[in-house]
């Protein structure tokens, strides 16, 4: 019951917050907004038990990448002439949420259809970063060093990309 | 309510398709496209509750580090595009088609 009450606020404020986020005009509220949102994500993360995924969302999403673009957008110093003038914006956005929402109904429609259970966890130990881990290191081990080249790759590309002169 | 965890998945990843779609501003498309991201991987977390399996769970945190990756390089796009052009309006950002 308490679960369900935590669940419908976290709710609510990540759809809020969300809606706020692609409607914002200027992106330093878009991505203030957006912190909120992973946040509330990653309190509907803790609610299931899987507390290392929490953590993880909290330290990499809320905590690097969020800053990582609220510093780009200070470093950046946009003025109001540097942003686009979306003259339609809410039109737009009318528009195509019109156009989104039968698709999503659908899904919506088949989700309650489904037979997905509402249990209790049971396991104490589940989701804990031992269980994440003694899963990650014996059946994922090959997407793992793949997403270490990924980096790599990523890190040497930003580097050459934000260089002054080719 | 893990069922409320699909629709609220479903719902979070619409808002980030209209954004993506309906914005003109390049940090707010980015911020779409990690919001669609975040539903996938709330989707994943919930059907890992359900399962009791935690593959899901490993399947997301790879996810998120495919999304660090991919910031790294959006906001290296950031810095290069607005020296270039000093706007973030999306249809502004020709440079591949050649000098105008």
């Amino acid at each position: 019951m308490q679960n369900e009450i935590l669940f419908a606020i976290l709710e609510l404020i990540s759809i809020i917050s969300s809606v706020v986020m692609i409607s914002a005009h200027r992106p330093i509220d878009s991505a203030l907004s957006f912190i909120v949102t992973l946040i509330s994500i990653a309190a509907l993360f803790a609610l299931v038990n899987a507390t290392f995924l929490f953590v993880v969302q909290i330290i990499i999403y809320a905590g690097a990448i969020l800053s990582l673009i609220l510093f780009i957008i200070m470093f950046l110093n946009i003025k109001d002439e540097n942003l686009p003038d979306e003259k339609y914006k809410n039109r737009w956005l009318l528009g195509t949420s019109i156009i989104i929402t039968p698709f999503s109904l659908i899904l919506i429609d088949l989700i309650l259809r489904s037979d997905i259970a509402v249990h209790a966890l049971r396991d104490e130990k589940f989701g804990t970063i031992k269980d994440v881990g003694a899963t990650l290191f014996s059946q994922w081990v090959l997407p793992f060093e793949l997403v270490s080249i990924l980096l790599l790759v990523a890190l040497i590309g930003a580097v050459t990309l934000s260089k002054k002169e080719a | 309510m893990l069922k409320g965890y699909m629709i609220l998945s479903i719902i979070l990843f619409s808002i980030g398709i209209v954004g993506l779609i309906s914005r003109r501003n390049i940090i707010v498309m980015y911020m779409s496209i990690e919001l669609l991201l975040n539903a996938v991987n709330l989707s994943l977390i919930a059907i890992s509750a359900d399962l009791a399996d935690s593959s899901a769970q490993v399947m997301s945190l790879i996810i998120i580090a495919i999304a660090a990756s991919e910031a790294a390089l959006f906001m290296s796009l950031f810095v290069v595009l607005f020296r270039n052009r000093a706007s973030l309006d999306v249809n502004l950002f020709t440079i591949l088609g050649g000098k105008e």
